[in-house]
């Protein structure tokens, strides 16, 4: 679901703008921690990294555990591999401008 | 903040702020098409680490890093060792 998103916040900012991707551990805290006293039925738990993204109008983001992680993962470099193929090619010779066109 | 030139140098480092710290730090990827330019950065709120690139050689070690840390993050148990396959 997350990665469908994705996939679409990278495509329709082909042309212009940003992708901000950011990735964080999380320990599954719903609510702030309270000042004096501990929190209520409240387990942190440790296996699990929140992955947002936006093109600075439109957010997304999930939690990834790590049962997901291995599928994810192999999704996620994927896309972020094709996605980011604007760069320049280390080759002098290539022209990027000819691959962009392709598109 | 401290700016990196080479990618060994900066992954080495980031490796290290994160482990230092799981809890605190984060990474930011900032990908610009327009400028063909990719901008990671590593940051616990005391120390920012940052590299940036426009080689699409980078690519690939940017996004295999992004993945390595994913998997710290969702390891139970904190190992020295970071890849894991379980």
């Amino acid at each position: 679901q997350f990665l469908t998103e994705l996939t679409r916040l990278f495509q329709k900012c082909r042309l212009s703008g940003s992708v901000f991707i950011t990735l964080k551990k999380y320990d599954g805290r719903t609510k702030p921690i309270p000042r004096k006293g501990s929190v209520e039925g409240f387990e942190p738990s440790d296996n699990k990294c929140l992955l947002r993204a936006t093109d600075g109008k439109k957010k997304i983001s999930t939690v990834v555990s790590s049962k997901e992680v291995n599928k994810f993962q192999m999704a996620y470099s994927n896309l972020l591999r094709a996605n980011m193929d604007g760069l320049k090619k280390r080759d002098k010779k290539s022209k990027s401008k000819k691959s962009k066109a392709a598109q | 903040m401290a700016q990196y030139q080479t990618w060994e140098e900066f992954s080495r480092a980031a490796e290290k702020l994160y482990l230092a710290d799981p809890m605190k730090a984060r990474v930011v990827l900032k990908y610009r098409h327009s400028d063909g330019s990719l901008c990671i950065k590593v940051t616990d709120d005391l120390v920012c680490l940052v590299y940036r690139t426009d080689q699409a050689q980078d690519v690939k070690k940017i996004e295999k890093f992004h993945s390595q840390l994913m998997r710290l993050m969702v390891a139970k148990e904190s190992r020295s060792v970071a890849m894991e396959t379980d």
